[in-house]
């Protein structure tokens, strides 16, 4: 029950929330120098024309009476049509945002065992000569940012020794099975091995370089856990009681550990997820990122506006959700 | 690369051993019977009147028949069209179709299709760019089912080049006023060489062809198009024998694909060009800058640089062999001459005159690098250019609100090579084209689309063309080439304007 | 001779101000080290490969891009805008960041709840996200990258320190100076600032790294300076571009960024652990 209260009380918090960016994000939108109107029409369309589209799309209405239509569409699930590409955005939001999700959580999934790799490797390099070089080492890592990963992958799988696919989720002479959306899980439900294993090559680079950006912080994060879990009183019998280095520290330790480390996780994902904007566009992967810098080099509004709030929307999801674990895992919380 | 092994073995076997291909015809039938291209761009819909792409026009002439083609070399040929007659005061056009073409739902295709497809669904307000290209005509009679006559409300001397040009494709009216357009867009039915069996938009096209095709059969019986946006990934699908034939990749690609084996790297000049569009007024006002500005590029070295010295050099908005070409007229380069015209104004290296210029970034191949070496050229003789990139969607935006900076970088295709469809389009005030509003120069240009004597219309373009660039309201740079590379046993007939149809594609 | 102070003595403090120094070397100097005119064109000698390699020239070390630049020389250039945007807008968004959280931590009460709020909404944007939707709206140009960092990077500021000056704020002196009737001000100047500077000059070290990334990532999708500057991002993205031909165009400003950013880290790291700041992990 306590744990109902407390994510009723985290929605309390998220709908506001929610309410305030969208709109600072119709605003702000509405400020720019570019006319949707104008730039709805084919290209020989004649001033009256334009004003016509003007008043099919409400633009002539004063900015609140337009924010408030742009809701009412929103939370039905209608965010109007894009103007560059001339469809639907509900439909085309539909599309990439499994794909990035996907990617994300790939991504999350090489951040999380490289950083436990890694951290227990920190861990174990302890009050060694190997301390220093190894930290410095981590600290270089972080200054690797995920783009510039991408590039270096390309460069060195895909240019230099020609071993993996760097381009879109699939094969070309694929067909998307269109499930869910979820390319892994789909090729999975229709059954398919071949496209199964297309996506998951399609994968390796660009989840692997957006992870490996996000594993150090980690890495960190467990060894310093760890540390401190080891100055505990029930570390100290364990061992007394003779058990091995090795039982202690994945039996005990690292059960202990693993709360903060979960929690900073948690706090990763929602950078990682806006992250993997360059990510896609590095590695032409169709995704919210490519859909989101179409839109804005082509000034698409209504399109700018939908991607931005989804990936707030996301965000925000992944936080309360993070919240709920913690509370979940560690009880002393509730009972606050 | 499993394809790629798997075919180049496959048809060496079949070269090598002649008579053995026996051994297994049935796979090599299979691979001989298909093809897969890799596209850049799908279709904007499958209602092919509806909006002008030029790179889709290859899918629409696979599937649709235009009412008059275009030969390899770009003379207009009958085609749905027999005959065709301008009246000599260029308002009406009495046309004669073929009476054995019939629609891939088995209608057969008459005179009251053509006055649904070019006036009918004009009236009826469906919102299709050929009500632009066709607002001349105030009615279509057809006084027999092969016989029509097109009514203008002014001369339209370039009415049958349209019927060849973007858009004009013959839709079948009964089956379109049955289904609705929203039926035809979900199920087209048109009359050309191919049947349209599958598509998944922005992903695949599967063609069929048309067994009962009124014309010459396509050789292949089965394409594939895939569309494949991003050029790298299409680099990338050529060379791994994904694809059998892809356009559109950067010019330097298609030099290195084009050395590897089986492949073949094409440059091959079109009718699309490249030039700047420039104003009137702002820091162009003074015809001493705007003409300095043009002899300070060196066209030679662009093309050098950026299209392996395939891109002829231009000085008049045309391409070489089109009508309104001018063999003997040369515009050169000559920046020292650039500089005594701005010297004449005041200005130099080190008082520069100051204008701006907008470029796309990726819409062409090498369009950015392009302006940034104009640019520079410019810096060298006096001229300090600004440069922005905006999108090509924007251009029109700009120009209608009068926003162009002084020079634009921009690509111009008319597949029909016809020079009304150059300069008559690039330089008349009230289209969407042109940031020259001089109203003196601009009643020229008007006037010359309303002369029907076709002999003293080009004479007439062709003096305007030269005109234009001494003025210096024009300012043509190159002719562009597509990049395309090909497997090297899938051969296909090249046309002068770029078309890649599937249609005349056969493994050799 | 008083002894150096003991953050000086870190040898991470030492590698990264070397490291960073250098860097504003190469941006003080440019013109004076570049080998080429950054500027100068070569259509004749496009895409050249490093020296060393293959049809390499001598005069163009790193190679030349495909406007047949020098590439080492962009590369000295472009640190210019690299630094001026990381030194600029990580001193912006801490101005800010910094302000209104020591006005939150001390004042308390609605005004900590409205930048707690604002800070909220600002963190439920991704940072990138965010830059972009302001790119869009400001355009293209040195002085909207680093206000679009300064925008979107208070937060970082805010939320780190807003937790230090509360607990400084509760410290016995800060009640001692309010009882004598010390002004909110001279309370805030004389005792609550000082008392966040370590954390403050931690953050803003780290955050360096940060808009020098930022600048690139901008610059990169045509969203940042104005074409005609010379910047790192956009010589990664017409690199990328040649990467089968001239590998080291691309190759070369990736390494220039990971050195500075690795400096300016190094830097943040070594006073974090000398100056014995407290602070949350995490990237970006």
């Amino acid at each position: 029950m306590p744990l109902l209260t407390a994510l009723g009380r985290r929605l309390l918090v998220v709908v506001p929330i929610l309410a305030v960016v969208s709109m600072l994000l119709f605003t702000a939108l509405r400020i720019l120098p570019v006319d949707p109107a104008a730039m709805s029409v084919p290209p020989n369309a004649t001033k009256a024309e334009i004003e016509v589209a003007r008043r099919q799309m409400g633009l002539d209405r004063p900015l609140p009476e337009q924010y408030g239509i742009w809701l009412g569409h929103v939370l039905r699930g209608d965010f109007g049509r894009s103007i560059h590409l001339r469809r639907p955005v509900t439909e085309l939001i539909g599309e990439s945002l499994p794909a990035t999700i996907e990617l994300a959580a790939c991504a999350m999934l090489v951040a999380g065992v490289l950083g436990l790799a890694g951290g227990l490797l920190l861990f174990a390099l302890r009050d060694r000569a190997m301390e220093a070089v190894a930290e410095t080492g981590t600290t270089l890592l972080m200054s690797i940012p995920e783009f510039l990963w991408a590039l270096l992958f390309i460069f060195v799988f895909g240019v230099l020794l020609q071993a993996m696919p760097f381009t879109g989720r699939i094969d070309p002479a694929l067909r998307l099975p269109l499930v869910t959306g979820f390319l892994l899980l789909d090729a999975l439900l229709v059954g398919r091995p071949d496209i199964l294993v297309s996506a998951l090559q399609h994968m390796v680079l660009p989840a692997t370089a957006l992870g490996i950006a996000f594993a150090p912080p980690i890495m960190r994060v467990l060894r310093a856990s760890l540390l401190d879990v080891y100055h505990e009183d029930y570390i100290t019998q364990a061992r007394l009681r003779g058990l091995s280095p090795a039982r202690v520290l994945l039996a005990h330790a690292l059960r202990n550990a693993a709360l903060p480390t979960l929690t900073l996780m948690g706090v990763q994902f929602g950078f990682l997820f806006g992250g993997s904007l360059l990510v896609e566009v590095i590695y032409s992967y169709p995704g919210m990122g490519n859909l989101m810098v179409d839109a804005v080099r082509n000034a698409d509004l209504p399109v700018i506006q939908a991607v931005g709030l989804t990936y707030c929307v996301v965000v925000l999801a992944i936080n309360s959700v993070v919240d709920g674990l913690y509370l979940v895992l560690n009880p002393r919380l509730r009972a606050r | 690369m499993a394809g790629l092994s798997r075919r180049t073995l496959l048809t060496s076997a079949a070269a090598g051993l002649g008579a053995a291909t026996l051994a297994a015809p049935s796979v090599v039938r299979a691979a001989t019977d298909s093809a897969t291209i890799g596209w850049n761009t799908d279709v904007p819909s499958w209602d092919p009147n509806q909006r002008f792409v030029p790179d889709a026009q290859s899918i629409f002439k696979a599937v649709y028949d235009q009412p008059l083609d275009q030969d390899p070399k770009l003379k207009l040929v009958p085609h749905l069209i027999k005959t065709w007659a301008l009246a000599p005061d260029g308002l009406s056009l009495a046309v004669e179709l073929r009476d054995d073409v019939a629609f891939h739902n088995g209608d057969k295709m008459t005179s009251a299709d053509f006055r649904w497809t070019f006036f009918e669904r004009i009236k009826a307000g469906h919102k299709i760019d050929i009500a632009q290209s066709w607002r001349k005509v105030t009615d279509i009679e057809t006084p027999s089912a092969t016989k029509a006559v097109m009514r203008f409300n002014s001369p339209a001397p370039t009415a049958p080049a349209w019927l060849a040009f973007l858009g004009s494709y013959m839709v079948p009216k009964a089956y379109m006023e049955k289904v609705g357009l929203e039926g035809f867009n979900a199920k087209p039915v048109g009359s050309g060489p191919y049947k349209l069996v599958e598509y998944q938009m922005n992903a695949r096209i599967i063609l069929e062809r048309n067994e009962q095709y009124w014309g010459p059969k396509a050789p292949l019986k089965r394409i594939t198009i895939e569309v494949i946006k991003d050029q790298t990934a299409r680099v990338a699908a050529v060379q791994s024998g994904q694809v059998d034939l892809t356009a559109g990749v950067p010019v330097r690609e298609t030099t290195r694909l084009g050395k590897l084996a089986g492949l073949a790297g094409e440059l091959n000049p079109i009718t699309r060009i490249i030039l700047l569009q420039v104003r009137n007024d702002m820091g162009f006002a003074d015809p001493n800058i705007r003409l300095a500005a043009h002899h300070a590029i060196d066209k030679a070295a662009l093309s050098r640089a950026f299209y392996a010295g395939a891109a002829v050099p231009l000085s008049v908005p045309g391409v070489p062999g089109s009508p309104g070409y001018l063999e003997d007229f040369h515009f050169a380069y000559d920046p020292k001459l650039a500089m005594q015209l701005l010297a004449k104004s005041g200005y130099g290296p080190k008082k520069p005159a100051r204008i701006r210029m907008a470029t796309t970034n990726g819409t062409f191949a090498s369009d950015y690098d392009i302006a940034r070496a104009i640019v520079q050229m410019w810096k060298k003789v006096g001229i300090e250019a600004e440069l922005e990139v905006i999108e090509y969607a924007k251009y029109f935006e700009l120009n209608r609100g009068n926003k162009l900076p002084e020079s634009t970088l921009y690509s111009f295709d008319n597949a029909t090579g016809d020079p009304e469809i150059y300069a008559g389009y690039l330089l008349n005030p009230k289209l969407p084209f042109s940031p020259w509003k001089d109203p003196v120069f601009g009643e020229k240009v008007i006037a010359l689309f309303n002369v029907a004597d076709e002999k003293a219309r080009i004479a007439g373009w062709r003096a305007l063309n030269k005109e234009a660039v001494e003025i210096g309201a024009c300012m043509p740079l190159l002719q562009s080439v597509q990049t395309l590379v090909r497997k090297k046993a899938l051969d296909y007939t090249r046309y002068g304007n770029g078309w890649v149809l599937p249609q005349t594609m056969r493994w050799s | 001779m008083s002894r150096l102070p003991r953050w000086l003595r870190s040898g991470r403090v030492i590698a990264g101000l070397l490291v960073v120094g250098l860097i504003l070397a190469c941006a003080l100097l440019a013109p004076l080290l570049a080998p080429h005119d950054p500027d100068e064109q070569n259509l004749l000698s496009t895409l050249l490969p490093a020296s060393w390699q293959d049809g390499g020239d001598p005069a163009y070390w790193l190679g030349t891009d495909s406007l047949g630049r020098d590439v080492l020389s962009r590369l000295l250039f472009g640190a210019r805008v690299a630094m001026t945007v990381a030194l600029t807008a990580s001193f912006g968004a801490m101005l800010i960041g910094a302000a209104l959280a020591w006005l939150a931590g001390y004042l308390g009460g609605w005004t900590d709840w409205l930048i707690g709020r604002a800070v909220d909404v600002w963190m439920s944007f991704p940072p990138v996200i965010l830059s972009l939707i302001l790119m869009t709206g400001l355009g293209t140009g040195e002085q909207n990258v680093i206000l679009a960092i300064i925008l979107v990077d208070w937060t970082r500021f805010c939320r780190v320190l807003r937790a230090e000056v509360l607990v400084v704020a509760r410290r016995d002196y800060v009640a001692a100076a309010r009882l004598v009737g010390f002004s909110h001000w001279r309370t805030i100047t004389r005792e609550v600032v000082p008392a966040t500077i370590p954390l403050l000059v931690t953050l803003l070290s780290l955050e360096m790294g940060i808009a020098v990334v930022v600048e690139a990532i901008l610059s990169f999708v045509g969203l940042g300076v104005r074409p005609d500057q010379i910047a790192w991002g956009q010589a990664i993205a017409d690199g990328r571009e040649a990467i089968y031909q001239a590998p080291y165009s691309l190759l070369a400003p990736v390494a220039a960024i990971f050195i500075t950013v690795a400096g300016f880290n190094l830097l943040g790291d070594g006073l974090r652990r000398t100056l014995d700041v407290r602070m949350v992990e995490g990237r970006e």
